[in-house]
C-alpha cells in the first residue's frame, strides 16, 4: 500500500473528509470543484479493474474468500474486524477508494415519497426533515454523474427526468420473471442500474460478466473510484490512502480541528482542517465518533442525544430461487438487477404489518456458487450422482427474486466499541448488537410467499426460500440520524452535528428510516445536497480559531 | 504440497463425492487429484489446513464411510474438502464444456426492450403503484 507524502498536503485544509466511498467521493469532488482545499483520508487503497477475478477461471473460488463482501471473512490488510457475536446479520463492506461501491450490485433505486413520511403515513418511526420533491433534483443529477441505465415512466415513482442511458438487457431471466408478474397482474419494471449500457464519460459499456458483487473487471460499473475520483483529483483534491483515522480532534470551544490517523507504517500523523466531514459508513462513522472522547465530549463526539451508534438498520434480505425447465443463461449479468417490482412496497394494513419491500431479479451465477446452499444437508442430497443432477437441473436455469425488507429504527440495534477486539493498528473495533424485529419477520414471510407465487406463475419447476440471509448487511444505516430536534437526532437536515458546528456526517448513518430499497442512490443524492448547502453557506460556517486549537 | 498418501486419500474421497455418472467424469477422471486440486489450492491456500484436517479425520476408513463421518462430525473440514473438490472439478475446461457453462465471459449488451414492451404496456395500463403523500408533515 502506498502512502504518498509528496502530496503537498495543506497544513490546515478547508475541509477534511474521512472516507473515499460513495458519499465521501461526492463531497470531495463538489468541494474541490468549488475551490476548497480538500484532503481525504482513506484507510484502503485503489483497486484497479485488473485486480478483480470476474474474468478469470478461479472467480468462483476466490469470491468466497479474497472477494467476499464480509470483512471478517476477507480479512484484507485494509479491513477492520467487526464483532458480530450478538448480531443476526453480518455487515458487508469494502475499505478502499470507492468504498463499498467497489463490491456493490449497483441497483440504483430511489426512495418513494412515502419513505420520507413514515410517521405521517403509517404512524411509526419518524418522518425525514424534508420530502421526496426536495431530493428529486439531486437524485436526477446523481443519475447523470454516475451514469445510470434504466427506463423512465416507471409507475412506481412520480414523474421526473429519464435516465441518461437506456436499460441494460433484462435477459431471459427477466423475461421469464415478467411473464409470471404479468399473469398475476403485478407491477414489474426493467431494473435501473448504475452500470452503463453503452460507453459513458470515458467508461466502457457493461460486458455482462455478471460478477458485479466481486468487482467489475471491465471497469464499467459505476464505482466512485471511476465516477468521481478522477474529476476530484483533477480539481486539486488531495487523497491519502492507507490512512486509518483514530480520532477527530476538537479545540477548547468544542469545535473540530482535524483528525489523527495512522499510516501503513504505523506512524501517527495529524491533518488539521477548518471543517470535518465523516463519510465512513453506518459502522465506521459511529465507531469514529465514539472513539473521539475528550473532556468536553466524554461520551463520544456529537453524542449529546446519546444516539450515536443507535438505530442501526441493515435491511433483512430474503430470497426465493426458482428453477425452470428452459435454459435461461442465468450466469449472464448484470448482477445488477434484471427487473424489479414495487407491487408490495407500500403499506396495506390488511397484511398484518406496515411498510414493505422492493423485489429484484438477479442471476444465479456459476456452478460452484449455486452449491453454497447445500452445506449441512445429507451427503446423498448434494453429492454422488446428485452432484451431477443438481448441476444439470439448476445451472443456467434458475434465478432469484430477492426481497429487501424495510428495517425500522430501534435504539436497541446498535454499534458500540468492542471491549477487547481491535484492528491491526490496535484501535478498538466495532461490535454490532442487532436482532431482526417482529415487523420485518412478518413482512418477510408475506413477501417470500408472494415471490414463490410469482415463480410458480412464471412456470418454475421448483422453488427454494432463504428466509433471512446472514450475509446480507450491505446497507448500514441510521447510526447518526438526522432531524430537527437535537434531543432525538445527531445531525441536522444538512448533515451538520447539532453539537459541533463544523462537523458533518454525510453517509448512510444520516438516514432517519431505511426504506425498503437499495440506499446508494439516496446516500449519494443526500451527500450532494448536504455538501452543496455547506458550500452555499460557507461565509456563515463557524470554524476553530488558531488560538483555540490544541 | 500434499504428500502422495494425502493425494491418494483425497482422490478416493473425491470420487465418492463426484462419481462417474450422468455422462459426467468422476473427479479422478477429470484430473482433479493430480492437477486441478493444486490449481484450486493456489487460489485458496486458506483451505489447506481444513483439507488436511479432513484427510486426517478420515483415517483409514473406507471412502464412503469417511464421507459420512466427515459430513456429520467434521463439518468445517468437510466444507473445505468439498469446496476444493467441486471448485477444482469446475476449473477443468472439459467439465465446463460438458455442463454447458462458458464461464463468466464478456458479452456485449444488446437492447432487448422489443422482447418485453408488450408486457410493459400492461403495467402502464394498471397505473400508479405509489402512495401520494401530504405536502407537509411533522418534523423529525
Amino acid at each position: 500500500m502506498m502512502i504518498n507524502h509528496s502530496l503537498d498536503l495543506p497544513d490546515v485544509a478547508d475541509v477534511l473528509v474521512v472516507g473515499a466511498g460513495a458519499s465521501g467521493s461526492v463531497a470531495v469532488k463538489a468541494l474541490a470543484e468549488s475551490g476548497f482545499s480538500v484532503v481525504c483520508l482513506e484507510q484502503g487503497d485503489w483497486t484497479p479493474p485488473s485486480a478483480f477475478a470476474g474474468d478469470k477461471p478461479e472467480w468462483e473460488l476466490v469470491k468466497q474468500k479474497q472477494w467476499h463482501p464480509n470483512p471478517n471473512v476477507r480479512g484484507g490488510a485494509s479491513d477492520y474486524p467487526v464483532d458480530t457475536s450478538e448480531s443476526d446479520v453480518n455487515p458487508l463492506m469494502y475499505s478502499g477508494v470507492g468504498g463499498s461501491t467497489i463490491l456493490y450490485a449497483a441497483h440504483w433505486t430511489r426512495f418513494l415519497p412515502s419513505d420520507f413520511k413514515v410517521k405521517t403515513m403509517d404512524g411509526i418511526a419518524d418522518d425525514w426533515p424534508f420530502d421526496y420533491a426536495e431530493l428529486q433534483p439531486f437524485y436526477e443529477r446523481m443519475d447523470r454523474e454516475v451514469g445510470v441505465s434504466g427506463l423512465g415512466d416507471n409507475p412506481a415513482y412520480p414523474p421526473g427526468a429519464g435516465y441518461p442511458l437506456p436499460p441494460l438487457p433484462i435477459g431471459k431471466i427477466g423475461r421469464k420473471a415478467a411473464e409470471g408478474m404479468d399473469k398475476l397482474g403485478w407491477h414489474w419494471w426493467p431494473g435501473a442500474n448504475s452500470i452503463p449500457s453503452r460507453e459513458y464519460r470515458h467508461r466502457p459499456s457493461c460486458l455482462r460478466y455478471g460478477t458485479c458483487l466481486t468487482g467489475c473487471p471491465a471497469g464499467a460499473k459505476s464505482s466512485t473510484d471511476l465516477t468521481h475520483w478522477p474529476d476530484a483529483l483533477e480539481a486539486g483534491a488531495k487523497l491519502v490512502t492507507g490512512a486509518r483515522v483514530r480520532e477527530i480532534t476538537v479545540d477548547d470551544q468544542g469545535l473540530a480541528t482535524g483528525a489523527v490517523y495512522l499510516d501503513r507504517n504505523g506512524i501517527e500523523r495529524r491533518q488539521k482542517a477548518s471543517v470535518v466531514i465523516l463519510a465512513g459508513n453506518g459502522i465506521g462513522t459511529p465507531r469514529l465518533l465514539q472513539l473521539s472522547t475528550s473532556n468536553l465530549f466524554p461520551d463520544g463526539l456529537a453524542n449529546s442525544s446519546g444516539l450515536v451508534g443507535k438505530n442501526l438498520m441493515m435491511h433483512p434480505y430474503g430470497a426465493v430461487v426458482g428453477t425452470y425447465e428452459d435454459p435461461l443463461d442465468s450466469w449472464l449479468g448484470p448482477a445488477g438487477q434484471s427487473i424489479e417490482s414495487m407491487e408490495f412496497y407500500e403499506t396495506d394494513t390488511s397484511r398484518g404489518f406496515v411498510r414493505g419491500a422492493k423485489w429484484n431479479v438477479m442471476p444465479s451465477g456459476g456452478p460452484l456458487g449455486m452449491r453454497s446452499g447445500y452445506g449441512g444437508r445429507p451427503v446423498d442430497e448434494s453429492w454422488g450422482v446428485n452432484f451431477h443432477r443438481n448441476v444439470k437441473a439448476n445451472l443456467g436455469r434458475s434465478f432469484e427474486w430477492g426481497i429487501i425488507a424495510e428495517d425500522l429504527p430501534d435504539e436497541s440495534n446498535r454499534v458500540v466499541l468492542d471491549p477487547s477486539l481491535t484492528d491491526s493498528d490496535g484501535i478498538p473495533a466495532p461490535k454490532l448488537i442487532y436482532t431482526s424485529s417482529e415487523t420485518p419477520s412478518k413482512l418477510i414471510d408475506f413477501h417470500d410467499e408472494r415471490a414463490r407465487e410469482a415463480h410458480e406463475a412464471a412456470g418454475a419447476i421448483t422453488t427454494s426460500t432463504t428466509r433471512l440471509m446472514r450475509d446480507c448487511g450491505w446497507h448500514l444505516l441510521g447510526t447518526a440520524r438526522m432531524g430537527n430536534d437535537p434531543a432525538t437526532s445527531v445531525i441536522d437536515q444538512w448533515g451538520r452535528s447539532h453539537d459541533v458546528a463544523n462537523l458533518y456526517v454525510i453517509d448512510g448513518s444520516a438516514f432517519v428510516t431505511s426504506s425498503g430499497v437499495n440506499p446508494t442512490a439516496t446516500i449519494m443524492a443526500l451527500a450532494l445536497r448536504s455538501v452543496e448547502h455547506l458550500i452555499a453557506t460557507r461565509r456563515d460556517q463557524v470554524v476553530s480559531s488558531p488560538s483555540a486549537a490544541h | 504440497m500434499l504428500t502422495d498418501e494425502e493425494r491418494q486419500k483425497f482422490a478416493a474421497i473425491a470420487d465418492v463425492l463426484i462419481p462417474s455418472a450422468e455422462g459426467m467424469p468422476s473427479a479422478s477422471e477429470a484430473a482433479v487429484p493430480e492437477k486441478w486440486l493444486d490449481e484450486a489450492l493456489r487460489h485458496r491456500p486458506d483451505l489447506t489446513a481444513g483439507l488436511r484436517a479432513a484427510l486426517t479425520a478420515a483415517g483409514d476408513l473406507p471412502p464412503a464411510e469417511a464421507v459420512d463421518v466427515l459430513n456429520s462430525e467434521h463439518i468445517p473440514a468437510f466444507e473445505a474438502l468439498g469446496t476444493l473438490a467441486a471448485g477444482a472439478y469446475f476449473l477443468n475446461p472439459e467439465v465446463k464444456q460438458l455442463i454447458g457453462y462458458p464461464g463468466q465471459v464478456p458479452t456485449v449488451p444488446r437492447d432487448d426492450t422489443d422482447t418485453y414492451f408488450d408486457l410493459l404496456e400492461n403495467v402502464l395500463e394498471r397505473g400508479q403503484v405509489y402512495r401520494d403523500v401530504p405536502t407537509a408533515g411533522p418534523d423529525a
